[in-house]
């Protein structure tokens, strides 16, 4: 009961500590708001690529051709590898003529085609994959490839790559960025919240020889500095839901750029949770290292 | 609590000795009044046995714990029994003297139900009732020195150490704080009190009445016993 009651007068103190030193406050409101409002482009365009590259995921499929010798027997035998294979979803056959009929669908090929007077074209078997065996198919395609009645086989493999490549890179590079401003913004942070220290350093003084535990006399100081990354979280949060809200629309409408709008709101959820999160831990930690500074621990 | 002292000196780093190979007694539940004339080593002493300044050499002792080795949880642990009635140990400027006094029973863990009603009867008790909603900033110094005294003994401590309490205050409120300073004696307090106004002793006789206490006078380093009064 007594420590329940210490724990909510450090939390009142805390409170109190930020109206007390409201101009610093302030300060660190506002890093805290710009440095999440950084990592939230990164954290954003993050999980755009990996919805783009989920989506590309499931319409990811593989086209397996056979030679012009191929019979029914040869299209069963290599049915059978597939549909015995894991990380084949399903397949399909498309005969030479399903395949012309798509071909002549396009007014110019259809021209090219009957100049030809005969159909170039054979049998093929159209592949859907399983969304996690995209990058793991070597394998198949080499044993594919070993059939003699088997002419090619075309996933798509460098397109693949690339995208995966790419968002790879993008994530790699939003992550350093956004690391390297967590840690601009988190030494701006505790040097700002040391000078409030410094302001205060007389009351340090008094709570150590009143014989305050350290949870006590550090307490309202971390304290301040979480309530003052809530606050600059609840800031840019606010600002997403506005985009979210507004902005999201009109780019559909003037850009044609539904991202935004298409992102589930599950993850904008998600999105919001991390970034109070993380400006929760960037005002706590920007405090614990002001409390660390040696003038600090020389007053107590 | 009991304090002792044997061999206790004390050179402060501008090489001045203010306590001298001092011996010093005095039993749990007691009263001493230590006088001296400024200068002498009263302060030290007193902060010495708050666990803020360590002595040259000799062994300071309450209850059988050397209180210059306690690391700095013991320190903390020892500090909750101990209040201090020290004159550059201010009051919060920017809370009430209300929340001034409930805020160390926060720090000490003695806070709970009723503590307001207890605070303001303390207040009204020395005469500063109608002051309990106003800041530091708006009490008179001789005020202020005694919230600082009701501050350090509302939590009722083990031991009380008061450094020159009754400096900047009149007569009526002097004799208030005595009354109340030997309320906190009866309830089992230890109390070590510093004073450089001679006059007190007298003044200090004649309020005591029938109530023990031990005089010492710290001078030249060491500690003379004046007087026990034992009816």
């Amino acid at each position: 009961m007594n420590f329940i009651s210490r724990f909510f007068f450090v939390l009142k103190e805390g409170v109190l500590q930020l109206f007390r030193t409201r101009g610093l406050s302030m300060a660190v409101i506002v890093i805290v708001a710009a440095t999440l409002l950084q990592i939230s482009l990164f954290l954003g365009i993050s999980r755009v690529l990996d919805r783009a590259l989920g989506t590309a995921r499931e319409k990811f499929e593989m086209a397996v051709f056979f030679t012009p010798l191929a019979d029914a027997t040869d299209r069963k035998r290599v049915l059978g590898i597939l549909s015995s294979d894991a990380r084949v979803a399903s397949v399909k056959i498309i005969t030479k003529e399903e395949a012309l009929d798509e071909f002549r669908k396009d007014p110019e090929i259809d021209r090219m085609l009957q100049a030809l007077g005969e159909n170039p074209l054979t049998d093929s078997l159209s592949v859907v994959l399983r969304n996690d065996a995209t990058e793991n198919l070597d394998s198949l395609v080499d044993k594919l490839k070993m059939d003699p009645k088997v002419e090619d086989v075309n996933y798509g493999k460098n397109e693949w790559e690339t995208v995966s490549n790419l968002t790879r890179v993008v994530r790699w590079v939003g992550f350093l960025l956004g690391g390297f401003v967590f840690l601009t913004a988190l030494f701006i942070v505790s040097n700002t919240l040391s000078i409030a220290l410094w302001a205060r350093r007389e009351d340090m003084v008094l709570l150590s020889r009143m014989g305050a535990p350290t949870w006590m006399r550090w307490g309202p100081y971390l304290w301040e500095g979480i309530f003052q990354g809530l606050l600059g979280s609840l800031i840019v949060v606010a600002f997403l839901v506005a985009v979210r809200r507004g902005a999201a629309v009109a780019l559909q409408k003037y850009g044609g750029f539904d991202v935004l709008l298409t992102l589930p709101a599950a993850e904008w959820w998600r999105l919001f949770f991390t970034l109070v999160l993380l400006g929760m831990i960037l005002g706590a930690l920007g405090a614990f290292l002001a409390l660390q500074k040696k003038w600090v621990k020389e007053l107590q | 609590m009991m304090i002792q002292a044997f061999h206790l000196t004390k050179i402060h780093s501008s090489g001045v000795k203010v306590l001298d190979d001092a011996y010093f007694s005095a039993p749990a539940g007691s009263f001493v009044a230590v006088l001296g004339e400024s200068r002498t080593g009263k302060s030290t002493f007193l902060r010495m046995l708050g666990g803020e300044e360590k002595p040259t050499s000799g062994v300071l002792r309450v209850d059988h714990l050397e209180i210059a080795s306690l690391s700095s949880i013991e320190k903390n642990r020892w500090l909750s029994e101990v209040g201090m009635i020290f004159s550059d140990l201010n009051l919060f400027p920017d809370k009430t003297i209300q929340e001034n006094i409930a805020f160390i029973l926060q720090v000490k863990g003695a806070a709970g139900e009723g503590q307001d009603q207890a605070i303001e009867k303390l207040l009204v008790k020395a005469g500063l009732g109608a002051k309990t909603k106003s800041k530091p900033a708006d009490l008179s110094s001789g005020e202020q020195r005694m919230v600082l005294a009701l501050r350090a003994m509302i939590f009722r401590p083990r031991l009380l150490l008061a450094d020159d309490p009754f400096q900047g205050l009149d007569e009526k409120t002097s004799s208030v704080l005595f009354k109340l300073l030997f309320e906190l004696n009866k309830s089992g307090s230890t109390i070590i009190l510093t004073t450089q106004q001679m006059s007190f002793w007298g003044e200090a006789k004649r309020m005591a009445g029938e109530s023990p206490i031990q005089w010492v006078k710290l001078d030249q380093g060491k500690f003379i016993p004046l007087e026990v009064k034992t009816e």
